[in-house]
C-alpha cells in the first residue's frame, strides 16, 4: 500500500513538473489534438486550458491526467459547438480571471507556476463560484471521463456487461463504472 | 427483405392488405396478416432501417462520438422540440424526426416526438411493458370517461400471444392491479431498492413495489433465437438500436417474421396521404401515397387497410381521407374524429439520498426499474380524493459516478481519487399519470398550411386540466411519504412542467366504443362506418390507463388481425 502511495505521489510530482511542451509531445493519436482548433483561438489559450484541466485531473499512479487526452482542445471545441452562444466569451473570461488570480497570488503566469501553486490558484478561483469555473470543470470532467484513458484507466469500463447483478460487494479499491 | 414496387398499374399495386406504418403496432399487424397468408404491403413514410446494418452508433465507445454524446448547437437549434426528448442525443438523433422537416401547428404547446423510418419509434421506445388490468377498463367506464367495448378478458389471450413472441421479462407478482403475463426471468433489484421495497410495502399495505417488466430477452427461448435475436447484454444503449436484437423492435422481430412468409412488401419513403373510399361498396379500396422523395402520387389497393401511423398521424390520415360519403374524414359520422386525445402526465418526480450501503454496488446496466401499480381510485372513486383516476410510480436507486465531481469542490489527485470511487446512493421516483380524455383536447387539419408533400399540417390543441394538477399534488405527497418510509433523506419534489406530448404516450382521437354516435371504432378496432379499415395504434384508445401503452397496442393489433382474417374468410369484408 505504501509503495503504491509513494509511486502515485512521485508520478503526481512528475506530472506537476512536466511543462506544457511535454504534455503536447505525449498526446496519443485520436484525441482532440488531432482536430482543428476552432477559429479565433490561439495555441496559447488552448495550452493554458490544458494545464488547467490537467491540474483538476492530474496524472496519478493508475491513470493519466486530463492533459494527456488533449483536454484544452476538447473544452474549446465543446464550448464552441455544443454550448449556447456566448459560452466562448465566458470561457475566455475564465482564462483571464485565472491568469489574474495567478498574478495576484504568485506574481507569475499560470503556466510558470509549480503544480502546487496551480492547485492553489484554482482553489482560490473555485471559491468565487464564477460561471466560467463551473463550465471549465464540467467540461474537464466530461472530456476526461469519456476519453479512452479516463473511462478505461481512471474508471472501470464494461461496454458489454452481459447481464445485471443487483448486489455486488464493493472492494476497497474499486472504482466506479464509466457508464 | 424489402421489395419496392415501381410499376404503376392496378394489378401490380393490389395486395390483400395494406398496413400504414411499420412501428410497434404496424409491425404486429404485418406479421399477423402475412402469417395468415395475406399478401401485405407495409407503407412507411421514412427511410429503410435494416436491423443491425443501419445502427451506425450501436457499438461506439463514448470517445468515438465527436461530441461525447452531446449534440452540437446547430442540431439543437434546429430541433427545439426533439431536443427536449431524453433519448435524443449524438448517438441517436438519426432515428428522430427533425422539427424543421415536419412542421405542425401548436395551438397549445405540444411536443410531438416522432420517428419516421422502417421500425418507427419501436427503435427508440422505452420498452416497458405492463398489461392493463380489468380495473383500467372498468374504472374508466365507471367514471364515465370512456365507453370501452372490451375488457381485460378480451385482451388477455392476445397479451399472452404477443408477450411470448416479443419476450417480456418480469416476475409473477400475482397482482390484480397489474396482471402477470408470459414472462422471461425478471431483472434483479439492488440492495437499496430491496430495502425500499420492504419498508414501503410494510408501511403502506396495498402499495406494491415490484420489478419492472420490459421487452428484453433476459433468457431467450428457441423461438427467439430462431428469429436471430439474442440475450440482452445489459448495455443499456438501446436507443441506438440493439445489435443483439435483444429488445423488441419491428426491425428485429415482427418485420423479419413477416418477411419470412414471403408475403411481405415494405415500401419506405411512402407518405400515406389518404385512404380511398368506394362509395359503391361502402368500403375502403386502398391508399393514396405520395412518394417522399419524388413527390409523385401513387395508389395502392387492398381488401383491408390497417392504420398504424402512430396516434396523431393516424388521426391526420383519417381526417384527410375525405369523400362524398365522409366529407369530415373517413368513418367520422360521430364528428368526434380527432377529439378526446389524451396522454400520460409525467410531470412529477421525487429524488432523495440514501445513507449507508457503502460496501454495496451493482454490475451491468439494467434496462428497467421498479414499478408500483396504480393504487388510487382502483375499485371505486375514493371519497377522500379530489381527483379522478390515478398513476403508476417508477422507482430506481443507484450510486453516483464521476458526475459527482461537478458538485464537489477541489482539484488535483485527491479530488480525482474521490470522484472516481462510487459516490453516495440516490433514490428517485417518477409518476405516470392517467389523463382524462376530453373533447377539447383535439387535433385537426390546418385550413391553410401544408407540409412539403402537400398534406395539410396537423393542428394540436391538447393541454393539461385541473385534474392533472391534483394528481401531481397527490403523487408528490405520497412520493414524499414513501421515500421517507424507505429511509431516504433530503427528499426533493420536482415538477418538470413539461408540455403534453413529451411523454410520447399520445392516445385517442379515433377511440373505440360501443356506441357509434360517441366513438369511431368498434370492439374489434374496426371503423363503425367503414368495416374494412382497422386502427390498432394509440389512436384507438378510449382512455389511457397508467401503464406504458405499447404492449396493449400490440395485443389490440394481433387481435384485430385475427378478426379481420376471419371476416375476410366469411366474405364479410
Amino acid at each position: 500500500m505504501n509503495g503504491a502511495m509513494n509511486r502515485r505521489e512521485a508520478l503526481r510530482q512528475a506530472g506537476f513538473m512536466t511543462g506544457a511542451a511535454a504534455l503536447w509531445a505525449s498526446l496519443p493519436a485520436r484525441t482532440w489534438a488531432a482536430l482543428a482548433l476552432p477559429v479565433g483561438w490561439t495555441l496559447e489559450e488552448e495550452h493554458l486550458l490544458t494545464l488547467i484541466g490537467d491540474t483538476i485531473i492530474p496524472t496519478t499512479a493508475e491513470s493519466p491526467g486530463a492533459g494527456a487526452v488533449g483536454i484544452g482542445r476538447f473544452i474549446i471545441t465543446q464550448a464552441t459547438e455544443c454550448y449556447a452562444p456566448g459560452a466562448t466569451e465566458t470561457l475566455r473570461r475564465g482564462l483571464k480571471e485565472i491568469q489574474g488570480a495567478s498574478q495576484q497570488l504568485f506574481s507569475q503566469t499560470f503556466p510558470a507556476l509549480s503544480g502546487a501553486q496551480r492547485e492553489q490558484v484554482l482553489m482560490t478561483y473555485e471559491a468565487r463560484a464564477a460561471a466560467p469555473w463551473r463550465m471549465i470543470k464540467e467540461l474537464t470532467l466530461l472530456g476526461y471521463f469519456t476519453s479512452e484513458a479516463g473511462a478505461t484507466q481512471a474508471l472501470r469500463y464494461l461496454p458489454v456487461p452481459g447481464g445485471y447483478q443487483g448486489s455486488v460487494p464493493l472492494g476497497k479499491n474499486e472504482r466506479s463504472w464509466a457508464l | 427483405m424489402a421489395n419496392h414496387p415501381t410499376t404503376v398499374g392496378a394489378q401490380e399495386h393490389t395486395y390483400d392488405a395494406i398496413v400504414i406504418g411499420s412501428g410497434i403496432s404496424g409491425g404486429w399487424a404485418a406479421k399477423e396478416l402475412c402469417e395468415a397468408g395475406l399478401r401485405t404491403l407495409v407503407l412507411e413514410r421514412g427511410r429503410d432501417v435494416k436491423h443491425v446494418e443501419d445502427y451506425p452508433t450501436a457499438l461506439k465507445n463514448p470517445w468515438d462520438l465527436p461530441h461525447r454524446g452531446k449534440l452540437p448547437q446547430s442540431v439543437v437549434g434546429e430541433n427545439p422540440i426533439a431536443k427536449k426528448c431524453y433519448a435524443f442525443d449524438e448517438a441517436t438523433e438519426h432515428f428522430f424526426v427533425k422539427d424543421r422537416e415536419h412542421p405542425y401547428v401548436q395551438e397549445k404547446p405540444y411536443d410531438w416526438i416522432r420517428g419516421y423510418q422502417v421500425g418507427g419509434k419501436s427503435l427508440i421506445w422505452a420498452r416497458q411493458t405492463q398489461r392493463w388490468s380489468r380495473f383500467d377498463f372498468e374504472g374508466a367506464v365507471r367514471d364515465g370517461i370512456a365507453d370501452w367495448p372490451i375488457g381485460y378478458d378480451d385482451l388477455a389471450p392476445w397479451y399472452s400471444h404477443v408477450e411470448k413472441f416479443a419476450g417480456i421479462s418480469g416476475n409473477y407478482d400475482g397482482l390484480e392491479t397489474l396482471p402477470d403475463g408470459e414472462f422471461l426471468p425478471a431483472w434483479e433489484m439492488n440492495d437499496v431498492e430491496k430495502q425500499a421495497q420492504g419498508k414501503i410495502m410494510a408501511a403502506f399495505p396495498g402499495r406494491h413495489v415490484i420489478q419492472g417488466r420490459c421487452a428484453h430477452l433476459t433468457a431467450p427461448k428457441p423461438e427467439h433465437y430462431a428469429t436471430g435475436r439474442g440475450q440482452c447484454q445489459a448495455r443499456n444503449l438501446c436507443y441506438r438500436g440493439c445489435p443483439f436484437g435483444a429488445y423488441f423492435s419491428s426491425n428485429a422481430s415482427t418485420l423479419p417474421a413477416a418477411a419470412r412468409t414471403g408475403k411481405l412488401t415494405v415500401r419506405p419513403h411512402s407518405v400515406a396521404e389518404s385512404i380511398l373510399h368506394d362509395g359503391a361498396t361502402g368500403k375502403a379500396r386502398g391508399v393514396r401515397v405520395v412518394d417522399a422523395q419524388t413527390k409523385q402520387t401513387t395508389e395502392f389497393f387492398a381488401r383491408v387497410v390497417f392504420v398504424n401511423a402512430a396516434c396523431l398521424n393516424t388521426n391526420l390520415i383519417l381526417l384527410n381521407s375525405k369523400s362524398a360519403r365522409f366529407p369530415a374524414g373517413l368513418g367520422n359520422d360521430s364528428g368526434l374524429l380527432g377529439q378526446y386525445v389524451a396522454f400520460h402526465n409525467y410531470r412529477g418526480s421525487c429524488s432523495a439520498t440514501m445513507e449507508g450501503f457503502e460496501d454495496s454496488y451493482y454490475s451491468g446496466r439494467r434496462p428497467t426499474q421498479l414499478m408500483m401499480p396504480n393504487f388510487r381510485n382502483v375499485r371505486k372513486q375514493e371519497a377522500a380524493l379530489d381527483f379522478q383516476r390515478g398513476y403508476m410510480v417508477f422507482f430506481g436507486a443507484s450510486r453516483r459516478g464521476w458526475q459527482q465531481g461537478n458538485g464537489t469542490k477541489g482539484v488535483g489527485a485527491d479530488f480525482k481519487e474521490r470522484i472516481t470511487r462510487p459516490g453516495p446512493w440516490g433514490i428517485s421516483m417518477m409518476m405516470q399519470g392517467e389523463t382524462v380524455p376530453r373533447k377539447e383536447n383535439h387535433v385537426r387539419l390546418s385550413a391553410d398550411q401544408r407540409d412539403a408533400w402537400g398534406v395539410p399540417q396537423l393542428v394540436t390543441s391538447v393541454g393539461y386540466h385541473d385534474n392533472d394538477e391534483k394528481v401531481l399534488k397527490d403523487f408528490h405527497a405520497r412520493g414524499e411519504e414513501m421515500l421517507a418510509a424507505a429511509g431516504a433523506k433530503n427528499i426533493r419534489k420536482n415538477d418538470s412542467k413539461q408540455n403534453p406530448g413529451l411523454d410520447i404516450h399520445e392516445m385517442g382521437g379515433v377511440r373505440m366504443g360501443k356506441d357509434p354516435r360517441t366513438s369511431l371504432l368498434n370492439g374489434w378496432n374496426q371503423l363503425h362506418a367503414c368495416p374494412n379499415v382497422f386502427v390498432t395504434d394509440g389512436a384507438s384508445m378510449a382512455s389511457t390507463g397508467t401503464q406504458n401503452p405499447s404492449l396493449t397496442f400490440m395485443a389490440l393489433a394481433a387481435r384485430a388481425v385475427n378478426h379481420a382474417v376471419a371476416e375476410l374468410k366469411k366474405g364479410n369484408l
